[in-house]
């Protein structure tokens, strides 16, 4: 490793020097691209095209092209458009209440003294409880008869509630433990953010005798709203596929009332073996998420040259 | 204190009360937090006797039972092996593939990188159900359902985008100069990746590894698709006991596993809280 050998190094004189470096580059890029292309770009690929086939159950292949028939059907089935409001009603309650508490949080976490790391480190904790884990432990802890949550209400008058049994409150459950599951996160990239934020604006509205209300309105929030919008696009993607709490707390019940649609989805392929038309719904979720999260990412994106 | 002006005495007192008030309300929400986690932990050493009561029982004998009898009929300890393989399996391929593209997408100008950026980006849009029926599909064609593989493989789908995109965020950071010295010092851009900049980032590379071990760790839909006995993994297992509707639900059995399948990734990501925090925040304004 002389430096004399140095100076050849960066002349592009021979073809084959200029093939080197290319194939080089690409070397990178390609276990990556491979693998991508592999399970990614073409189950993709081949979701469209089963969303527009017969599937032969004998063989489990895509046979007969039959052009929008798979999707007509899917628009006429009352229980497709069923889901996707259950999914809608989980995603207006539990998005907005998980970045307000979580950023709520992480204003109360975010005091300097000895006990914060301690209390940033508890927060970890519930982030890494598996979801089907979490939804299994809120359904026993929310059973009517032997649950804990019921006996603690109990003590302030409340219930007792049939958690479970019922359309809302189960809708409500499934809220709750996604919330229970995913506010820890908010809070964790909210403290990381807050802590960035620099301090001789503060020091200067303090100079200026503002109090913590102003402060937190006029500096904090608008400081914050671009971060506050990128958790809410990381949390959107995350929660628009949730499948696994849903899953494991209420299997979708009672009735069809906290049925997701990716549990939906899940039942018709695999419980039904309705591949094509859970193709052809997937491919409409597919398009329907890329289509929202466009218009997020545009919405930070205005949100972040506002500021 | 008392040579201070008054006012400012006053605006002092009343943010030190303000801050111990934000204090003992982020503890009591922190303790709400960990109470589930505190009572399955709890139920995981009951008897079933002591689990099925009302009002709860908080003082009891403690019993290993649920995890000594579950452990030793079923299918636990086999589906706990399948979940270290495939999580760390794939944790490491996405690491490697993962690493090596961010590190093409930040440094070495390829043509259309912006768009491949892109791609990675939308490609957390895809709804999971929506790769899984094909993978289901094309699998049984090529029997591979049910095996470690498969299920090592989809999980890349999600990791490897994730790895990409926290690395370039990574690479970027880092001095150009690094390698460039090092090329001109004779090496190639493998010698200069694996040699230069590889070794300074593994504090970086091994908290990504322990956050893709614990995604892989705890995922489901892809699991309970493309596995059913061999491969099967503990989520799958955990779903079955909770949602038992035949012997009802097994309390003790599911918070035994659920505690041991708990217990690892915590003490996994209190040891890398640091960078799991900061990569958590990178992932979310980079991403």
């Amino acid at each position: 490793m002389s430096s004399l050998k140095a100076a050849p190094v960066r002349t592009w004189h021979s073809r084959t020097e200029r093939l080197t470096d290319f194939v080089s580059r690409w070397a990178f890029m390609s276990p990556a691209g491979l693998i991508l292309l592999a399970m990614l770009a073409y189950p993709i690929l081949y979701t469209f095209e089963i969303s527009f086939s017969e599937l032969d159950l004998s063989t489990f292949t895509a046979t007969e092209w039959v052009g929008w028939d798979n999707y007509a059907e899917v628009l006429h089935d009352t229980r497709f458009w069923a889901s996707l409001k259950v999914t809608g009603v989980y995603l207006l309650l539990s998005l907005p209440l998980q970045i307000v508490l979580g950023f709520g949080i992480a204003y109360l976490v975010n005091v300097e003294w000895a006990g914060r790391g301690v209390i940033r480190a508890l927060f970890l904790i519930p982030m890494v409880v598996a979801p089907v884990v979490a939804g299994g432990v809120w359904r026993m802890m929310l059973d009517p008869l032997y649950g804990i949550t019921n006996y603690v209400l109990g003590f302030v008058g409340l219930g007792p509630y049939d958690w479970l049994g019922d359309p809302w409150l189960a809708m409500l459950t499934v809220v709750i433990i996604d919330t229970w599951r995913w506010t820890p996160f908010v809070v964790l990239i909210g403290t990381a953010a807050i802590m960035a934020l620099p301090r001789d604006i503060f020091e200067a509205a303090e100079l200026d005798g503002a109090n913590w209300w102003a402060k937190l309105w006029s500096i904090t929030i608008p400081l914050l709203l671009p971060m506050i919008a990128a958790t809410f696009i990381v949390r959107w993607l995350g929660a628009v596929k949730m499948f696994d709490i849903a899953l494991a707390a209420t299997n979708g019940g009672p009735g069809a009332s906290t049925q997701v649609i990716n549990l939906f989805i899940y039942e018709e392929a695999f419980r039904s073996l309705k591949f094509a038309e859970s193709a052809a719904m997937a491919v409409i979720v597919l398009v329907g998420t890329m289509v929202l999260t466009a218009i997020f990412l545009r919405g930070s994106r205005m949100l972040e040259e506002m500021h | 204190m008392s040579d201070d002006t008054f006012g400012s005495i006053a605006h002092r007192a009343s943010l030190r009360s303000g801050d111990r008030v934000r204090v003992v309300a982020s503890i009591v929400a922190a303790l709400l937090f960990l109470f589930p986690v505190f009572w399955m932990v709890l139920t995981s050493f009951k008897l079933q006797k002591d689990i099925f009561t009302s009002p709860p029982t908080f003082i009891f004998t403690p019993t290993l039972e649920n995890y000594v009898s579950y452990l030793q009929r079923s299918t636990i300890p086999h589906q706990m092996l399948n979940t270290v393989v495939v999580a760390f399996a794939s944790g490491i391929i996405s690491i490697v593939a993962g690493t090596m593209a961010g590190y093409a997408l930040a440094r070495l100008r390829i043509r259309g990188a912006g768009f491949l950026g892109v791609l990675i980006l939308m490609s957390r849009g895809v709804p999971p159900i929506a790769l899984a029926v094909p993978m289901f599909l094309v699998g049984r064609a090529f029997g591979l359902i049910d095996s470690h593989i498969i299920l090592i493989l989809a999980y890349c789908t999600f990791l490897i985008p994730y790895v990409m995109w926290l690395m370039r965020g990574f690479f970027k950071a880092l001095p150009k100069e690094l390698e460039e010295s090092a090329m001109l010092d004779g090496c190639n851009r493998f010698g200069a990746f694996f040699k230069i900049i590889v070794p300074i980032s593994v504090p970086g590379l091994l908290s990504t590894l322990i956050f893709c071990v614990i995604l892989a760790w705890e995922e489901l839909l892809f699991a309970i698709v493309l596995t059913n006995r061999v491969a099967s993994t503990v989520p799958v297992a955990i779903v079955n006991i909770a949602g038992d509707t035949v012997n009802g639900a097994n309390w003790g059995a599911l918070t035994a596993v659920g505690t041991m399948t708990v217990i690892p990734v915590v003490v996994f990501a209190l040891l890398v809280q640091k960078w799991l925090i900061q990569g958590l925040a990178d992932g979310a304004t980079k991403g």
